[in-house]
């Protein structure tokens, strides 16, 4: 069974982006496109990590954040933040949130590979 | 007719009355004896409420006293006034920023007082506020566009989309390079807004001298050997640790070996050297470039200046590095300057204060508001 990923993003190319970039290595990739629709599937779907943006319609981010990791049921699933928001209060905040790494946009895809390996056993 | 008396039907009320500035004077203990109407509607009082109070007391302006202690040390009467000071005035829950001019008063020869003008600079500081967030607003909102052109750019580079003409591959790899000098570019002004809002975060801890060399000069070493420039570190064993924040010495360091790759010749050296001068560090980045002339190396830490001249390549960026990298030196209490000669090369050397135990890892004060 390949890893499942979903990735909360909601600018059209950077999901095409990400998407074909986590294909290529033999990831499952989901996407859902608000905060909303992000806490829903995690319930719904159970994914093995989270790629996180922090700017989003409807709930935002750091809400979803704080859903997911105060939650005894999802805490565990590892949420990295895919963000262009490089400022340092941001960056504290996400973590003190709980999200497990976080990444500034823009990143190259041996960047988002490597954290990858961190949480998931290597696709083959 | 003489311009130094005033004509009948006006007096000095008439004059200063109309004066879009508070002016006040002031006795040599301080206190408020004289003031203007403006001075009257700014900070709510009236001459009966304000005499006998200092101007520390009438204004809230606590950097008055100091100011004022300077002005009066003196002891004659000053050709400039403080007009680089700019201080934070609230008046019910307005912000208002004011320059303090003053001049010592005296009398039979010993000092009497002075005459203080605050000039409102508050539009001002407004204007470099909204600079500021533009800036911030606009390097960020460039980062989520890069992000799938950097990304796409790669995935084609590694050949995961198919493949390419070898004309197809030369066109990718130059549009990736400019990603890399977009990037750069998004996060130096991202630095330079930060850094100009007063908020330069500096954590510095003991940090290996050689560990930090090596991390700047990583990515580098490529280009270097591209280029066919031999890029040489001369650093001593055993130098105690330097008291910096790793992260952004390791972007100054990067950012001048950077440099000195840009403007040196094939065949020609880069040399990173380090050496301990009493509680001092001193970081060197020398080249056998073409140098800096003279006249241009007192402006180059300023922002947006970039050398020019004969034989200068062009540099692929906005000139924000050097500026940056001035500000980040300064926050760690050190010195950066520049010893070039045209022709010969240019050496950049700043200084980063000697680890010396836990308890003396204390930095100088960052703040920067009022300055």
């Amino acid at each position: 069974m390949p890893n499942k990923v979903l990735l909360v993003e909601d600018e059209k190319n950077v999901i095409l982006g990400v998407r074909t970039c986590l294909d290529a290595v033999g990831y499952q990739v989901e996407v859902v496109e608000d905060g909303d629709d992000a806490l829903e599937s995690v319930r719904r779907e159970h994914p093995d990590l989270i790629l996180l943006d922090l700017l989003l319609p409807k709930v935002d981010g750091f809400e979803v954040l704080k859903v997911l990791k105060g939650d005894d049921v999802t805490n565990s699933i590892p949420i990295i933040v895919l963000t262009a928001k490089a400022e340092e209060e941001d960056r504290q905040r996400a973590m003190d949130l709980g999200a497990d790494n976080y990444m500034t946009k823009p990143f190259k895809p041996q960047e988002l590979w490597d954290l990858l390996k961190h949480y998931l056993p290597e696709p083959n | 007719m003489n311009l130094h008396s005033l004509p009948e039907p006006v007096n000095l009320g008439t004059i200063t009355g109309n004066l879009a500035d508070p002016v006040f004077l002031v006795d040599n203990s301080k206190n408020v004896v004289w003031l203007n109407r403006k001075s009257e509607e700014f900070f709510n009082t009236d001459s009966e409420d304000a005499s006998g109070k200092t101007i520390m007391e009438l204004t809230g302006i606590k950097k008055m006293d100091a100011l004022l202690d300077e002005v009066f040390e003196q002891q004659k009467e000053l050709k400039t006034s403080y007009e680089e000071t700019s201080v934070k005035v609230k008046k019910q829950d307005e912000r208002y920023f004011f320059k303090i001019a003053m001049n010592p008063v005296f009398h039979q020869d010993k000092l009497w007082g002075a005459v203080i003008q605050l000039t409102d600079v508050t539009r001002f500081h407004e204007m470099e506020k909204i600079k500021t967030d533009f800036v911030s607003i606009v390097s960020h909102e460039f980062r989520t566009p890069l992000t799938s052109i950097i990304v796409g750019v790669e995935m084609l580079k590694e050949g995961m989309l198919g493949d390419l003409t070898p004309r197809g591959n030369e066109v990718l790899e130059a549009i990736g390079a400019d990603c890399e000098r977009l990037s750069r570019l998004i996060d130096n002004l991202m630095e330079l807004s930060r850094i100009e809002s007063g908020t330069i975060y500096v954590e510095s801890q003991p940090t290996d001298v050689i560990d930090l060399v090596e991390e700047a000069i990583r990515p580098l070493k490529f280009q270097a050997e591209q280029q066919g420039i031999e890029l040489i570190t001369d650093i001593p064993p055993e130098l105690p640790p330097a008291v910096a924040d790793f992260n952004k010495a390791v972007w100054i360091l990067a950012n001048l070996v950077g440099n000195a790759l840009r403007y040196t010749d094939p065949e020609g050296t880069v040399t990173v050297r380090v050496r301990q001068r009493a509680r001092r560090l001193f970081f060197s980045v020398e080249d056998t470039g073409c140098g800096i002339p003279k006249e241009q190396q007192d402006k180059i830490f300023r922002k947006y200046v970039q050398v020019s001249g004969p034989g200068r390549k062009g540099s692929g960026g906005v000139g924000l590095g050097l500026a940056i990298a001035k500000d980040i030196v300064m926050a760690h209490g050190g010195e950066i300057w520049v010893d070039s000669e045209e022709g010969k090369g240019t050496t950049f050397t700043f200084t980063f204060p000697v680890y010396q135990g836990s308890e003396s890892v204390t930095l100088p004060d960052t703040d920067q508001e009022g300055g």
